[in-house]
C-alpha cells in the first residue's frame, strides 16, 4: 500500500511547480553534472553554484537575488531539450556546460522562446563567432581555428622553421576538423606535415596510435581534443621512447599532468592562466570553494569566468531585466578576467566570442621544478 | 616489433577481464555484464588504500585486491543468490544494473575526475626497451607477467586442487555435484570472488598504467566479445580469443582504419557468432538446424 | 483474470471486442479526451514528458514484442533507433528528401537490418543471441558514426522539421499528437498481434520451441517475423526521434539506451502491452518525479552535487530490485492492486492465472 501511495505521489508531484522567487534574476543551466562527459563539465556546475551563493549572500545584483535552476542533461540531447523546455517558463538566459550534441536542442529552444544561450564551458559553437547569432554567447576559453592559428606558428618558432608535425585528433567532428585545419596551416607556413592520426576515445591502449606518429617520424606533434585523449596519446608516446616535443591545449587537470608527468617535452597551451601563478584572483577562488566544491580549484575556471560574464551582464542590464534586454547588453559587455584570461573578454554585435583572443604556453622545467610558463599571453585578434 | 608488443600486451589486458567472464559463466552459466565495472572498482580501491591507508606498493596492492575479491563475494550473495532459479536473462539484467550502481558509488565519492594512483604510490613507469626497436612501459611487461600467473595459477587450482576440481564438477553438472555433497553456493561464491579478483588486478595495473576514471567499464565490452569469441567457458580459448582480436585491432589501427579498431572485436564476435557460435574451444551448446 | 462471474457473450463481435465492458469503454473514452485536452492545460514541460513518453512506448512496446512475447533476446535495441533516425538523417541531408519517402525508408531499412539480425536467430538462442544483436549494435553505432564524422560543426546531422501535405512540423503541440497518435496506433497493433495467430505462434515459440515447431508452427519464419517487426517499429520510432529532434547524433544511441528499453519491459512486466507502457512512462518520468519531490521537499537553494549521480542509480536499483522481488514488474503490482479493489473486502487470494 505504501508502494502505491508513494508512486501516486511521485506522479502528482510532477505537475506540482516549485516555488519561484518573484524578484530574482532567473537563469537556467544545463550541464552534464552525470554521464561521460562529466568530468569535463560537472565543475562548471559546482563553479556557478559557488559564484553565485557568494553574490547572492552579499545582496545580490543590484538588490535581486539570482536564481539559477540547474538541469543535469548527461550528455544527452533529450534531456537538454527537456531542460530547455522547463527553463522556458521564465528564465531570461540558458547557461549550457555540456557536450556538443546537446547543442542543437537548445539553440532550437533558445530561438523559438528567444532566451539568450550562453555556452561557458563547451567547446564553442560557429554561431558565437562573426558573424554572430543574436542570441548565442560564448565564453569558453578554447575555440576553433583559433587555437591552431596560435599553436602552429609557436610551433614553428620552436622549432626554428624546420620540423615534421603530426597531429592528433579524437573521433568527433570538431577535433577531426580543427587537426586537418591546422595540418593544412602547417603545410602553408612550410612545415613537413604527417596525415592527422584520428582516435577513437574509448581506445583501451594508445600504443599503435603513438607508433605510427613515431614511424612517421614526427619530431613535435600538435593534439587538440579532450584531456584525456590529448595525455593519453603523450604518454603512450613517452611510453615507446619517443623523444620529440608535444604541443597540447591545456584543459582542466593541465597543471596537475604536467606536474606528475615532469617531462620538458610536452608543451600545454591555453587561454586560461594556470593556478601555478598564484595570482591573487587564484587565491581568491580557491579560499572561496573550499569545503564547497568536491572538485580541485583550478577545475572550476571555465565555469567562474563564465559566471563572471554573466554577473557583470546581470549588472549592466539592471532591473527589471527582460531576456531580450539581457541578448542586447550581453553584445556590449567588457569583462575584466582579473588575469584569469590574458585580458578582457568583449563581446559586440557581430562577434560573440571574444575581440582578441589570449593564448600561454605552460611546460615542466626540471630546473627549479615546477610549471612555468613559456613566455608571455600571445594576443591574436578575432576578425 | 612493436606491433607484436603491443598486440601482446593488449590481449594481456583482455585476458585479465576476460577471466571473470569466463569463469562466472562456467560456474552458473551467468553473464557478468558488470565485469568491467567491478575492474574499474578495483582501481579505485587501489586508489582509496594509497590515499587512505598506505602509500606502500606492497600493503596498497594486496589490499585492494582483497577488497576487490570481497566485491564479488559479496555482490554473489546480494544479487546473484537470489536470483537462483530466476531465468537467465534476468540475472544478466542484474549485472547490468549492478554496473551501474557500482558506477555511481564510484562517482559519489571520487566524481568524474581522473586519478593516477602510481605517482600516489611513488612509483613510476619507464619504458622497457625491447629487441628490434621495440618500447613498452614497465606496467605493461608487468601486465602480460601478471596475466601469465594468473592463468597459469588458475589451470593449477582447476585441474590439481581438490576444491578447483570440485568447481569444475559443480559447473559440469550441479545435480550430481550436490547430490556428492559439494556446496555449490560457497563454490559459486568462489568463483565470483575470483572473477572480481581478476578484475580487481586488471584493474590496478590498468590503473597505474594509463589512468582511472568511472568510464573504464567500457573496456569490459570489448573483453567480452573476445571471451566469447574464445569461448566463453574455456580459459585456453580466451588466450587465443585474446591474442587474435588484439592481432586484429592492432593491424587495423596501423594498416586500415584507426576508427574500425573500436568495433573490430564485435566484428571478429559476429564472424564467430556465424561461423562457430560457442567460440573456438568451448562447448558446444545445443543448436538447431534450419 | 481475476473477476468473479464472467460477462456471458452472445456474439463472436462481442468475444473479439478489444474493450467488452461500459466500465473500459468509459476509460478508454476518458483517456482519450484526457490527452486530446492536455495540450490546454499542462506548460510544455509537462507536455515535453509525454512526448518523450510517447516515443518511448514506441520502442518499449517493440521491443516486448520482440523479448517479452516472442522470446528472443535483443541487446542491440538502440541500434535499430540508430538505423532509423540516420537513414532519415542521411536522405534528408543529401538529397533533401520529402518525410513521405524518408518514413518508409527508415521503414525498410531497419526491417532489412531486423533479418539481418534475425538469420543468426535460426542458429543461436539465448545469450548468444543477445551477443550477436550486441555486436550489431556496434557495428551499426560505427558505421553511423563514421558519417557523422563527416558532418558539420556541432558533432551530429541537423534534420529540419517536415512538410507534410503543406503543414510544417515544428511545434511541441503538434509533435505531441503525432507522438501520441503513433504511441496509441502501435499500442493497438501490440495489442492485437497478442491476440492474433501470430502472437500465439510467438508465445508458443518462447514457451518451447520443440513443441511448438511439433505443433506445425513455422518457427523460423515468426522468429524472422518477431526481428522484422519490433525492428521496423523501432526504426520508424527512431525516424520520428530524428526529425522531433530536428537533429542526430551518434551519443543519442548509446549502450544504455538499450539498458533503458530492457528496463522498460522488465520493470513493467514482461510480455504484456500494459507492461510495456507502465514501463516506458516509469522509466522515463522516474528521473524527473525525483527532482519533483525532492524540489517539493526541500526548496530554494541549488541541489547538492551528490542528488545528481543518485538519480542515475535509482533508475539501476530500481531495476535490480524488481529484478529480484517483484519478476511480474508493474503489471504484477497493477493486477494485484486491482484484485484487491475488486475483491474487497474478501481478503484471498484467487486462482493464478497466466496472463
Amino acid at each position: 500500500m505504501a508502494r502505491h501511495l508513494v508512486l501516486a505521489l511521485l506522479f502528482v508531484a510532477t505537475f506540482v511547480a516549485p516555488a519561484q522567487a518573484a524578484d530574482a534574476y532567473r537563469i537556467g543551466m544545463s550541464v552534464a553534472i552525470t554521464g561521460p562527459a562529466a568530468g569535463i563539465y560537472a565543475p562548471a556546475f559546482d563553479a556557478y553554484k559557488v559564484y553565485f551563493k557568494r553574490i547572492n549572500d552579499a545582496g545580490g545584483i543590484n538588490g535581486h537575488p539570482v536564481e539559477i535552476m540547474f538541469g543535469d542533461d548527461r550528455g544527452e540531447p533529450s534531456r537538454a531539450a527537456a531542460n530547455a523546455k522547463k527553463f522556458a517558463e521564465g528564465v531570461i538566459l540558458i547557461v549550457n556546460a555540456s557536450i556538443s550534441p546537446t547543442y542543437k536542442p537548445l539553440m532550437t529552444e533558445a530561438e523559438a522562446e528567444k532566451i539568450p544561450l550562453l555556452f561557458g564551458g563547451g567547446v564553442c559553437p560557429k554561431e558565437a563567432f562573426p558573424p554572430a547569432h543574436p542570441l548565442i554567447f560564448c565564453s569558453t576559453s578554447f575555440g576553433a581555428q583559433w587555437d591552431s592559428r596560435f599553436a602552429v606558428p609557436f610551433i614553428k618558432a620552436q622549432a626554428g622553421g624546420k620540423a615534421k608535425v603530426g597531429f592528433v585528433a579524437q573521433n568527433i567532428p570538431v577535433s577531426q576538423a580543427e587537426m586537418e585545419f591546422a595540418e593544412k596551416l602547417a603545410r602553408e607556413q612550410g612545415l613537413e606535415t604527417l596525415p592527422v592520426v584520428v582516435v577513437p576515445g574509448g581506445s583501451a591502449d594508445f600504443t599503435p596510435f603513438a607508433a605510427k606518429l613515431k614511424d612517421g617520424g614526427a619530431d613535435w606533434v600538435l593534439s587538440w581534443a579532450p584531456w584525456p585523449l590529448e595525455i593519453g596519446v603523450f604518454e603512450a608516446l613517452a611510453r615507446i621512447g619517443w623523444t620529440g616535443r608535444y604541443v597540447t591545449y591545456a584543459h582542466q587537470p593541465a597543471q596537475d599532468d604536467l606536474a606528475r608527468l615532469k617531462s620538458p617535452n610536452l608543451f600545454a597551451f591555453g587561454g586560461n592562466a594556470l593556478f601555478t601563478e598564484a595570482l591573487p584572483i587564484h587565491k581568491e577562488i580557491e579560499s572561496a570553494v573550499k569545503g564547497q566544491t568536491s572538485h580541485p580549484p583550478h577545475y572550476l575556471v571555465e565555469g567562474w569566468v563564465s559566471a563572471m560574464v554573466l554577473e557583470q551582464a546581470l549588472r549592466k542590464c539592471g532591473w527589471p531585466c527582460s531576456k531580450d534586454k539581457l541578448a542586447q547588453t550581453l553584445a556590449t559587455v567588457s569583462v575584466d578576467t582579473r588575469g584569469l584570461r590574458g585580458g578582457a573578454i568583449e563581446w559586440t554585435a557581430d562577434n560573440h566570442y571574444r575581440q582578441r583572443a589570449y593564448y600561454k604556453v605552460y611546460r615542466w622545467d626540471t630546473g627549479s621544478r615546477a610549471v612555468v610558463p613559456v613566455g608571455g599571453w600571445t594576443r591574436l585578434d578575432v576578425k | 616489433m612493436q606491433a607484436v608488443a603491443g598486440v601482446v600486451v593488449l590481449a594481456s589486458l583482455y585476458v585479465l577481464l576476460g577471466v571473470g567472464y569466463v569463469l562466472v559463466y562456467r560456474a552458473s552459466r551467468v553473464l557478468n555484464l558488470a565485469q568491467g565495472d567491478l575492474m574499474m572498482v578495483g582501481g579505485y580501491a587501489l586508489f582509496a588504500t594509497v590515499t587512505t591507508v598506505s602509500a606502500s606498493p606492497f600493503i596498497a596492492v594486496p589490499l585492494a585486491l582483497a577488497v576487490g575479491a570481497a566485491v564479488g563475494v559479496l555482490v554473489y550473495a546480494l544479487l546473484m543468490r537470489p536470483m537462483a532459479g530466476h531465468p537467465v536473462f534476468a540475472a544478466v539484467l542484474v549485472t547490468v544494473s549492478l554496473g551501474i550502481l557500482l558506477r555511481v558509488a564510484v562517482v559519489l565519492v571520487y566524481t568524474d575526475q581522473t586519478r593516477y594512483p602510481l605517482p600516489a604510490m611513488d612509483l613510476s613507469n619507464p619504458p622497457v626497451r625491447l629487441p628490434g626497436g621495440a618500447a613498452v612501459s614497465a606496467l605493461d611487461v608487468v601486465t602480460v607477467a601478471s596475466a601469465a600467473a594468473l592463468l597459469g595459477g588458475l589451470f593449477a587450482f582447476l585441474r590439481l586442487s581438490r576444491l578447483g576440481i570440485r568447481m569444475r564438477a559443480a559447473a559440469e553438472r550441479p545435480l550430481l555435484a550436490a547430490q556428492r555433497g559439494i556446496d555449490f553456493h560457497a563454490l559459486f561464491a568462489l568463483s565470483w570472488a575470483l572473477a572480481s579478483f581478476a578484475g580487481a588486478l586488471a584493474g590496478v595495473l590498468y590503473a597505474s598504467n594509463v589512468r582511472l576514471d568511472p568510464s573504464l567499464g567500457i573496456l569490459g565490452l570489448k573483453a567480452f566479445a573476445v571471451a566469447l569469441v574464445g569461448g566463453l567457458d574455456s580459459l585456453g580459448g580466451l588466450v587465443a580469443g585474446a591474442l587474435i582480436v588484439a592481432t586484429v585491432e592492432v593491424l587495423t589501427i596501423r594498416h586500415v582504419n584507426p576508427l574500425l579498431s573500436d568495433v573490430s572485436p564485435f566484428l571478429c564476435l559476429l564472424l564467430m557468432l556465424l561461423v562457430r557460435p560457442w567460440g573456438l574451444w568451448g562447448t558446444r551448446e545445443e543448436l538447431e538446424r534450419v | 483474470m481475476a473477476y468473479g462471474s464472467g460477462y456471458f457473450k452472445t456474439t463472436y463481435e462481442a468475444d473479439m471486442a478489444l474493450v467488452d465492458t461500459r466500465l473500459r469503454r468509459l476509460a478508454l473514452a476518458t483517456l482519450i479526451v484526457g490527452l486530446a485536452v492536455l495540450p490546454r492545460v499542462a506548460s510544455p514541460f509537462v507536455l515535453e514528458l509525454v512526448t518523450q513518453t510517447a516515443l518511448a512506448a514506441v520502442g518499449a512496446l517493440a521491443l516486448n514484442m520482440l523479448t517479452g512475447l516472442a522470446g528472443q533476446i535483443s541487446l542491440g535495441h538502440a541500434g535499430f533507433l540508430c538505423a532509423g533516425a540516420f537513414t532519415v538523417g542521411i536522405l534528408t541531408e543529401s538529397v533533401k528528401a520529402p518525410p513521405l519517402v524518408t518514413l518508409p525508408a527508415a521503414a525498410v531499412v531497419g526491417g532489412l537490418l531486423g533479418l539481418v539480425v534475425g538469420v543468426p536467430s535460426l542458429r543461436l538462442k539465448g545469450l548468444y543471441l543477445a551477443l550477436g544483436t550486441l555486436a550489431m549494435h556496434f557495428v551499426v553505432l560505427y558505421v553511423a558514426s563514421e558519417y557523422q564524422a563527416r558532418w558539420g560543426f556541432n558533432t551530429g546531422v541537423s534534420v529540419p522539421a517536415p512538410t507534410v501535405a503543406g503543414v510544417r512540423f515544428r511545434s511541441g503541440v503538434q509533435w505531441y499528437y503525432v507522438l501520441v497518435a503513433f504511441a496509441m496506433l502501435t499500442t493497438f497493433l501490440s495489442v492485437n498481434l497478442g491476440r492474433s495467430r501470430v502472437g500465439r505462434a510467438w508465445m508458443a515459440i518462447h514457451d518451447r520451441e520443440i513443441a511448438a515447431a511439433s505443433l506445425g508452427i513455422a518457427v523460423a519464419r515468426y522468429k524472422l517475423l518477431a526481428f522484422v517487426a519490433s525492428s521496423v517499429l523501432t526504426a520508424l520510432a527512431g525516424a520520428l526521434w530524428a526529425y522531433y529532434r530536428s537533429f542526430v547524433s551518434v551519443e543519442a544511441f548509446s549502450f544504455v539506451v538499450t539498458i533503458e528499453f530492457i528496463a522498460m519491459i522488465v520493470i513493467g512486466g514482461m510480455g504484456s502491452t500494459l507492461g510495456a507502457l507502465l514501463g516506458a512512462g516509469f522509466v522515463t518520468l522516474l528521473p524527473y518525479g525525483i527532482d519533483a519531490v525532492v524540489g517539493a521537499l526541500a526548496p530554494g537553494g541549488a541541489a547538492p552535487y551528490w542528488l545528481f549521480p543518485l538519480k542515475f542509480g535509482a533508475f539501476g536499483l530500481l531495476m535490480a530490485l524488481f529484478l529480484v522481488f517483484e519478476p511480474l514488474g508493474l503489471v504484477g503490482i497493477w493486477r494485484r492492486a486491482r484484485t484487491w479493489v475488486v475483491l474487497w473486502p474478501l481478503r484471498y487470494a484467487p486462482l493464478r492465472t497466466v496472463r
